[in-house]
């Protein structure tokens, strides 16, 4: 038989029976379209998180002060300090490595802001004017902190736009008089708002002087120190050089860990993608349970088209074109479900995005390839059986039934 | 129609066709397995959790500096008023106070017998041992004397201990940590690692001397443990009237260990619940199994149908077979999927010993429901298609 | 009083554009024990007939008394009652649950009934000693022979003890041999008490009836028992 009679075969035995062979689709499509609609979710929250450190910053060095004995990062010196305070000095000294393009030095605390009869908790960035260009803040009003020396500061700060709106309302901010803690500081800018609702960002934050923040908080040590290097080729030779600097600086002890935006970015980067591949993964067990029905309906249409069989094969059909008309029939199955599934998969991400536009939800192309392609090979195995139960009918015992 | 009849009927007829019926309720089995084992972990995980944190004793308050909002980072410095080692002492005379303890913390480096290592260093007191259910190996812990002018003794964890003195004796040994010296009078018991965080890689030196060697103000924390028995709650109010009172203002957080595990177990449980529902993409699928079996069945046996009208079923009777058949396709599947999804979840238990696995019996009932209530969901469908088939008709298909 | 009387019965099917008469002013009435054929050429109306006494199809109009009572109006859930305990039925192509045993197919209208397990087994034994399928009552339909599936049938069909059996061309898928058995069958019971109903379209079974009503096009054309 011809390859195209056999398809045609193959699709009329399909639509002779609509229903079974659009549940069987169906069964298909539910689990390419999940395993496409999670990836979609899983790729797009590891995007996220990517973009998030990049806009913290490019080549950016981190340092931390304590170290674990193992060296590299620990969690429990995620906050920690330690006996040689990490200041403000070791902070501006870093500025004369030659490898170093900025430097902006970061303490942060919880405090209350207090102002047009409002009291709000508010995290509180005691940093320098350094900071807003290795992050690259915009202004809504107003600008950043000013320059100036380091460890003294100007009794000023720079509000989030959240902060602003719940404070201020619509009236200008810039020029008045907030009260944190126990001091009292003029607004000298806005920060523009980022225009996610995610919380992880600038707009509930208020920045002040490094050396208002120490005083504030009544606390000598920095929580980090942010450095960025000149250029990307630079950042391991960067981290070397402030770790040695540092160590200099500190008696001959070295009691930071220094590491790079990079690696950090990496680490979670390899982490979502796990965990997105791991979604997907338990989404595709249901492509097995879809092969499943395959090999069932197929079963079925074997057993009630047995005189079919037995006829073509009086009719001098051989075993093998009987078994490729059912796999062809398996197979045509299978796709169309992976493409409905496919579809659906991407009207599925297209409302994710919709509802969550921070989260740039698309399928990756290595899960639409493997869903389709798994899909695709589910069906085709799980259809071999049947295929060749049908190849190996008898045509007497076949025709003889009916 | 009797039960006993309905389920003889619907077992006689998933029976009778072996292979078919293997394959659906296997579509149920692998669905339910999968919720089954991922559930398991989930739960495992969950209940690995809480006995981490309670190795430290249940009925524990910690009091932070700054008021934090709900979900704001503990730990951060505040501008607040700073907790003192007076706040302690006023903590420990309040009723229903079993022991109480101040933490201070910081990362600094131990030179002991010629060699050093970096470690965290806690600045504590003696209530350390009943909050946190520590004990002490050899020697002893910190003595119980005026906070301000305690001694500058340290008590080690035992790898410090190990790192620095291999097996030799440290008790009586001087070390220097951060410039100060210390004398060690103590080696805890082995605790363990807790979140990733090495325990017995530790220092414990008085809270003032802590407080000196780095350069603090005020404590990090301050830890109580409440007598057994007693409801956190009270306690916890009064602690806030007294800091009040002491501070002039509200400007401490105390969370209690009760509050931090619900919340943390509610997380848990969502996360569980989640997988699971990944899980039900297969339950799903086959359910759509089910559907699609049922309706041929159907259609096989239409000129049945006809017969049994002829003999008297009412719809009524029709409709309970084939979704007799459906639930009972289910429920086995169920079982199946069960055994098999346990299996799996004891096998991993069992080879990976770091992940923690537990089913209670309340999933494993869940489960089963669920796959009978799926197995109804899709026999509805193609059972109320039988009951709908005109006798006439179907009597005389083929 | 009559066992069956129709007044005035009317079917009509609508096919396309065309309406088909398959049933036109038909009045019959039947007494309790009688024997009856009713035969015709096909399309005459003989199956309608037999599905409207059976209660698998309703009149257009007209109405139907089975045992003094108007079974046209009943619901759905009554008239499946009245078919359970009132009438029993026989096919041309047996209708045997091919899963169930001989004496499960037996068995099965009491099952519907609700009648419990013992009491069915015991009329089962009973049922299968009349009909002489002791030996058979293990076996499945694929198993037994045409004449011993028809048997099963007929078992099934009077297990109930109904008043009415109507056969539907009940040696349609049998050799002549096995064919007179069974209406030999069927005549026995009928000697008992049983009214018996024949749709045949074979006109020697016809003429064993004690009456015989000729159909066409949907008439009764003639009644031999009532001149």
């Amino acid at each position: 038989m011809r390859k195209a009679d056999v398809l045609r075969f193959a699709r009329d035995a399909a639509t002779a029976y609509p229903l079974r062979t659009s549940l069987s689709v169906l069964a298909m499509a539910i689990g390419v379209a999940a395993v496409v609609v999670l990836t979609a979710l899983g790729d797009g929250a590891r995007r996220y998180v990517v973009d998030q450190f990049s806009a913290l910053g490019s080549n950016l060095v981190i340092v931390l002060p304590g170290r674990s004995a193992t060296g590299g990062f620990s969690p429990a010196n995620a906050l920690t300090t330690t006996p040689h305070d990490l200041t403000i000095d070791d902070a501006f000294a870093l500025t004369r490595l030659p490898l170093v393009r900025r430097v902006a030095p970061l303490t942060v605390g919880n405090s209350e802001i207090n102002a047009n009869g409002r009291l709000r908790e508010v995290v509180v960035a005691g940093t320098t004017s350094t900071y807003t260009d290795i992050r690259n803040f915009k202004m809504a009003a107003g600008s950043f902190l000013p320059e100036g020396d380091w460890n003294r500061g100007a009794p000023v700060v720079v509000i989030g736009s959240k902060i602003k709106e719940e404070i201020f309302g619509g009236n200008p901010a810039v020029g008045e008089l907030v009260r944190l803690g126990d001091r009292r500081l003029r607004v000298v800018g806005v920060l523009k708002s980022t225009g996610q609702g995610l919380g992880m960002n600038t707009d509930e934050l208020v920045f002040v002087p490094a050396g208002v923040a120490q005083s504030l908080f009544n606390t000598h040590t920095l929580f980090r120190i942010l450095i960025e290097a000149r250029g990307r080729d630079e950042i391991e030779a960067v981290k070397r050089e402030v770790t040695t600097a540092l160590k200099a600086r500190h008696g001959g002890e070295e009691d930071v860990t220094v590491i790079t935006q990079d690696a950090v970015l990496a680490t979670f980067d390899k982490l979502l993608r796990a965990l997105t591949a791991a979604v997907a993964g338990i989404a595709a067990i249901s492509l097995a349970v879809a092969g499943i029905l395959v090999m069932n309906v197929m079963l079925v249409a074997v057993t009630q088209r047995t005189a079919e069989i037995g006829l073509l094969k009086a009719l001098g059909a051989r075993g093998a074109t009987i078994r490729d008309a059912f796999m062809a029939e398996a197979a045509m199955l299978s796709l169309v479900g992976a493409f409905t599934g496919y579809g659906l998969g991407l009207f599925g991400a297209f409302v994710l995005r919709q509802m969550y536009p921070v989260f740039p939800a698309y399928p990756p192309d290595w899960a639409v390839i493997a869903a389709l392609l798994t899909s695709l090979s589910t069906g085709l195995v799980f259809g071999i059986m049947p295929a060749r139960r049908a190849a190996r009918l008898d045509p007497v015992q076949a025709l003889m039934k009916h | 129609m009797l039960f006993s009849d309905s389920l003889t009927l619907a077992i006689r007829a998933i029976s009778s066709q072996r292979l078919r019926s293997f394959l659906t309720l296997l579509g149920i089995a692998v669905g339910i397995a999968a919720v089954i084992l991922l559930t398991s972990i989930g739960e495992g995980i969950h209940r690995y959790v809480l006995v981490e944190f309670t190795q430290f004793g249940t009925n524990v308050v910690g009091i932070h500096p700054g008021r934090t909002k709900t979900g704001g980072t503990v730990g951060l410095p505040s501008s607040a008023r700073p907790l003192t080692l007076e706040d302690v002492e006023a903590m420990k005379r309040l009723p229903n106070v079993v022991a109480v303890t101040p933490s201070v913390f910081g990362n600094a480096e131990v030179n002991g017998n010629g060699r050093v290592r970096r470690v965290s260093v806690y600045g504590v007191g003696t209530g350390l041992l009943v909050v946190f259910r520590a004990k002490v190996r050899s020697g002893q812990f910190l003595p119980e004397e005026e906070a301000a002018a305690a001694r500058a003794q340290v008590v080690l964890g035992p790898k410090l201990k190990n790192e620095l003195f291999g097996a030799e004796n440290a008790l009586g040994a001087k070390v220097r940590i951060g410039g100060l010296q210390f004398r060690v009078i103590g080696v805890m018991e082995a605790k363990g690692q807790f979140l990733g965080i090495d325990l017995d890689d530790t220092a414990y030196v008085p809270a003032a001397r802590a407080m000196e060697l780095f350069n603090r103000e005020g404590l990090n924390e301050i830890s109580i443990s409440i007598a057994e028995g007693v409801p956190a709650a009270g306690v916890v109010a009064n602690i806030k009237d007294v800091m009040k009172a002491r501070h002039g203002r509200e400007d401490v957080t105390i969370i209690s260990q009760e509050e931090m595990l619900a919340t943390l177990g509610g997380i848990l449980d969502v996360l569980t619940m989640a997988v699971g529902a990944l899980g039900g993409i297969s339950l799903l699928v086959g359910g759509v199994g089910i559907v699609t079996i049922m309706t041929i069945a159907v259609t096989e046996r239409t000129n049945e149908i006809g017969l049994l009208v002829a003999l008297g079923a009412r719809r009524q009777t029709i409709l309970g077979i084939f979704l007799g058949e459906a639930v009972a396709l289910a429920a086995i599947g169920g079982l199946v999927g069960l055994i098999l999804g346990m299996g799996l979840a004891q096998l991993i238990g069992f080879f990976v010993p770091a992940l923690p696995v537990h089913t209670p019996l309340s999933f494993v009932l869940l489960a089963e429901a669920l796959a009978s209530v799926i197995g109804l969901a899709a026999g509805v469908l193609p059972a109320r298609r039988a009951a709908r088939l005109d006798p006439v008709e179907a009597l005389r298909t083929e | 009083m009559a066992v069956i009387e129709l007044a005035g019965i009317a079917r009509v099917f609508h096919l396309g554009d065309s309406v088909v008469h398959a049933l036109d002013r038909l009045d019959v009435s039947i007494e309790p024990g009688e024997y009856v054929a009713i035969m015709g050429p096909s399309g005459s109306g003989k199956s309608t007939l037999l599905n409207l006494l059976g209660l698998l199809d309703r009149p257009d109009a007209g109405s139907y008394r089975l045992e003094g009572r108007d079974v046209t109006t009943l619901s759905p859930d009554e008239q499946a009652a009245v078919r359970s305990r009132r009438i029993g039925f026989v096919f041309q192509s047996f209708h045997l649950v091919p899963r169930l045993t001989a004496a499960e197919n037996i068995a099965l209208p009491m099952m519907l009934a609700g009648i419990p397990a013992a009491e069915r087994a015991q009329r089962v034994t009973q049922a299968l000693k009349d009909f002489g399928l002791d030996q058979r009552a293990g076996h499945r339909p694929d198993q037994l022979s045409g004449g011993q599936r028809q048997r099963v049938a007929i078992a099934r069909a009077t297990i109930m003890q109904p008043a009415v059996l109507l056969a539907d061309e009940p040696t349609g898928n049998l050799d002549r041999a096995t064919g007179d058995d069974v209406i030999n069958l069927l005549e026995a019971l009928n000697q008992r008490g049983m009214t018996l109903i024949v749709v045949t379209h074979d006109a020697k079974i016809g003429a064993r009836a004690k009456r015989q009503l000729m159909m066409e096009d949907g008439l009764l054309k003639s009644d031999s028992g009532r001149g």
